[in-house]
């Protein structure tokens, strides 16, 4: 299986008359790297007979960090696009390391965008070259899309800041060095990042997932955790909008890891259900598993389309925040729908069998994380009837 | 040390389609880097790092050739040479004759690797018939690869022994893939890649009086391996013996 095929090689030449070549040689690049050295683990992954480490240091080193950030801090300077479709190859390899990696990568686009330069030449060579692992901690046990509401602070005491409170539900926790954290001063929510190990920093147990359990999951907490003054981001008062933009790049990116869940899923039950018999032929040649077929494909080619389009709204400089979120809403459901199809096509052998019913686990956090599904709706609605009046 | 690595852009064999009447599409098939040749390319890289020098690859082949030349140029090749002609029309004794004329055109030397066969057509007689053009020793199927001061000696992967040799440099060898495990390239090594020299060189003017033997592919079809699809029912114990009575009476294991 070519993890990078032809249809991704065609849409790359549609977005990129001129350069898509080298894009193309990039992705395939990984695509292949991927094939060999991570595919063939990921049920390990889920089952825990294997951890994500190595392979994780692997795709850091091969530079898929580095792909939409500017050279000068250690980047490749490629479009957000191509590092989109990176992230779709890698969620059809393992979908749990696509999320460790999508949220490092969030980390940096945080420290990039509202960071100040030192701070970007200080951390963003580390995040890129995956010497530094990076957690995003913004969301609570009682406070998460509506991040204005969080409980953790941040008081100012000399030349540093003492964080206390605590994160829930946090990608990376425990593994990370860096920890871009979220939290209230007198002016509001604020940005600060934390480098570990810090004696005010501490995790909880990994937390038991149904599904991406290649990733480890915590709660971080802050007790009089100190920070130098140098490492509040951007301005106090000013973190929830920074989380709101951040989170809305990784929207785009998470609709394209689940397009890749979502093809690895179908890749299997096409291929179970050409060979699989009953009633004397092949189910493939019954109709009722051939729409599934059909609507299976068209999901994952419009997944695609949509973050291809919002990925590339974003590179124009447009506003792509509604974009991201309906390919975020379209992309999740339509891979959760699809790992489901490619569990009925399988039958008994799909509910039986962790590497089949592994991609609807794996699936069934994203229409809940970096936003639910029904906040997403929320946004997407309110522009367009604040745009028809 | 100088080291020239013939690679080929070769139709991805894994993504080949073919048609029902068993006619393979190559018409706008997807293409790569022939498997073996990562392994040729890989053990000039290996060889350079130990003793220096510089890793040309060359390529007979369209334009298109140019995505492997830049491809072995990202693992860590120098500098890349295509000439111009379509492998699926030229003949592998004009294939050599080329490849001769090119490594002749840029001096002298020390190592001239290939792989075993191309992973499309796999003939496996470029490599021998460029070593008789170049009037140089040949070394097929190496394994293992040691060089030491002006001689080399490597370890022959045959079909049921392995035969050690030793020839004085320049030489020329085929790799098989057992020889090493091909790097990948770095993201960042692959966008450089494409600011490495690559000269271009057309047949004519590099080999003027080179000519082909004339023998051409006439017809290429997919051949469909007949399975037996024996089934044997019953309690496991006697299924088993049946299954190893199949397997010995098709001489699968020892009578």
């Amino acid at each position: 299986m070519a993890i990078y095929n032809a249809e991704h090689r065609r849409l790359m030449e549609m977005f990129y008359p001129e350069e898509h070549e080298d894009y193309s040689q990039v992705l395939s690049s990984l695509g292949k790297f991927m094939e060999k050295e991570i595919l063939p683990l990921s049920s390990k992954f889920d089952t825990g007979e294997a951890q994500i480490k190595g392979a994780r240091k692997g795709l850091f080193e091969q530079g898929l960090s580095q792909i939409a950030f500017p050279t000068e801090f250690g980047g490749l300077g490629l479009p957000f696009c191509v590092y989109s479709n990176a992230i779709e190859l890698l969620g059809t390899a393992d979908a749990s390391i696509a999320l460790s990696v999508e949220i490092h990568n969030a980390v940096a686009e945080g420290i990039h965008r509202f960071g100040s330069s030192e701070q970007s030449k200080k951390y963003l060579p580390r995040i890129l070259s995956g010497k530094s692992l990076a957690s995003f901690t913004l969301t609570e046990p009682a406070s998460g899309s509506d991040a204005a509401t969080m409980a953790t602070t941040a008081t100012k005491k000399g030349g540093e800041y003492s964080i206390n409170g605590s994160k829930m539900f946090i990608t990376n926790a425990g593994d990370a060095d860096l920890y871009l954290a979220f939290a209230k001063t007198s002016k509001g929510p604020s940005c600060f990042i934390i480098e570990a190990p810090n004696p005010g920093l501490s995790f909880g147990a990994d937390l038991k997932k149904m599904g991406m359990r290649g990733s480890r999951t915590s709660e971080v907490v802050f007790s009089d955790c100190r920070v130098p003054e140098e490492n509040l981001v951007g301005e106090e008062g000013k973190g929830a909008d920074y989380a709101k933009e951040i989170l809305h790049g990784a929207r785009i990116i998470v609709a394209a890891l689940n397009v890749g869940i979502a093809r690895i899923a179908y890749d299997k039950s096409l291929a179970y259900a050409k060979q699989r018999k009953a009633f004397g032929k092949t189910i493939s040649e019954f109709q009722l598993i051939r729409e599934k077929i059909a609507d299976m494909k068209a999901g994952i080619s419009a997944g695609r389309l949509l973050y291809f389009y919002a990925s590339r709204i974003r590179e124009m400089g447009g506003d792509y925040s509604s974009e991201a979120s309906q390919a975020k809403v379209f992309a999740t459901e339509m891979s959760l729908k699809v790992c489901d199809d490619a569990i009925q096509i399988q039958g008994g052998y799909g509910y039986t069998t962790d590497d089949v019913h592994r991609h609807w686990r794996d699936a069934r956090l994203l229409t809940i994380g970096e936003g639910t599904s029904e906040v997403l709706r929320m946004l997407i609605s309110r522009r367009e009837l604040a745009s028809s009046q | 040390m100088k080291i020239a690595v013939c690679v080929k852009h070769a139709v991805d064999e894994a993504e080949l389609k073919v048609d029902s009447g068993g006619n393979p599409q190559l018409a706008g098939a997807a293409s790569k880097m022939s498997t073996f040749d990562k392994n040729a390319v890989e053990e000039a890289l290996r060889v350079k790092a130990a003793h220096s020098g510089e890793v040309v690859v060359i390529s007979v082949g369209t334009s298109d050739a140019k995505k492997t030349l830049k491809e072995a140029l990202a693992m860590g090749a120098d500098r890349g040479v295509l000439i111009g002609a379509d492998p699926l029309v030229v003949d592998t004794i004009y294939t050599a004759r080329l490849l001769a004329a090119a490594i002749a055109k840029g001096g002298q030397y020390d190592i001239v690797l290939c792989s075993e066969g191309s992973s499309d057509s796999y003939s496996g007689l470029v490599p021998p018939m460029l070593a008789e053009v170049l009037g140089l020793p040949y070394i097929g199927y190496v394994r293992k690869l040691e060089i030491t001061g002006q001689s080399a000696k490597a370890e022959r992967s045959l079909e049921d022994s392995v035969e050690v040799v030793e020839a004085p440099l320049p030489f020329v060898a085929s790799v098989v893939s057992e020889i090493n495990e091909p790097r990948y390239p770095t993201l960042i090594q692959i966008m450089q890649a494409g600011k490495k020299p690559m000269e271009e060189l057309s047949p004519q003017t590099l080999a003027p009086d080179a000519k082909a033997l004339g023998s051409m592919v006439a017809s290429m079809k997919a051949q469909a391996m007949a399975r037996k699809r024996v089934v044997f029912e019953g309690p496991p114990g006697d299924v088993a013996k049946k299954l190893l009575d199949a397997l010995t009476t098709e001489g699968v294991l020892p009578k």
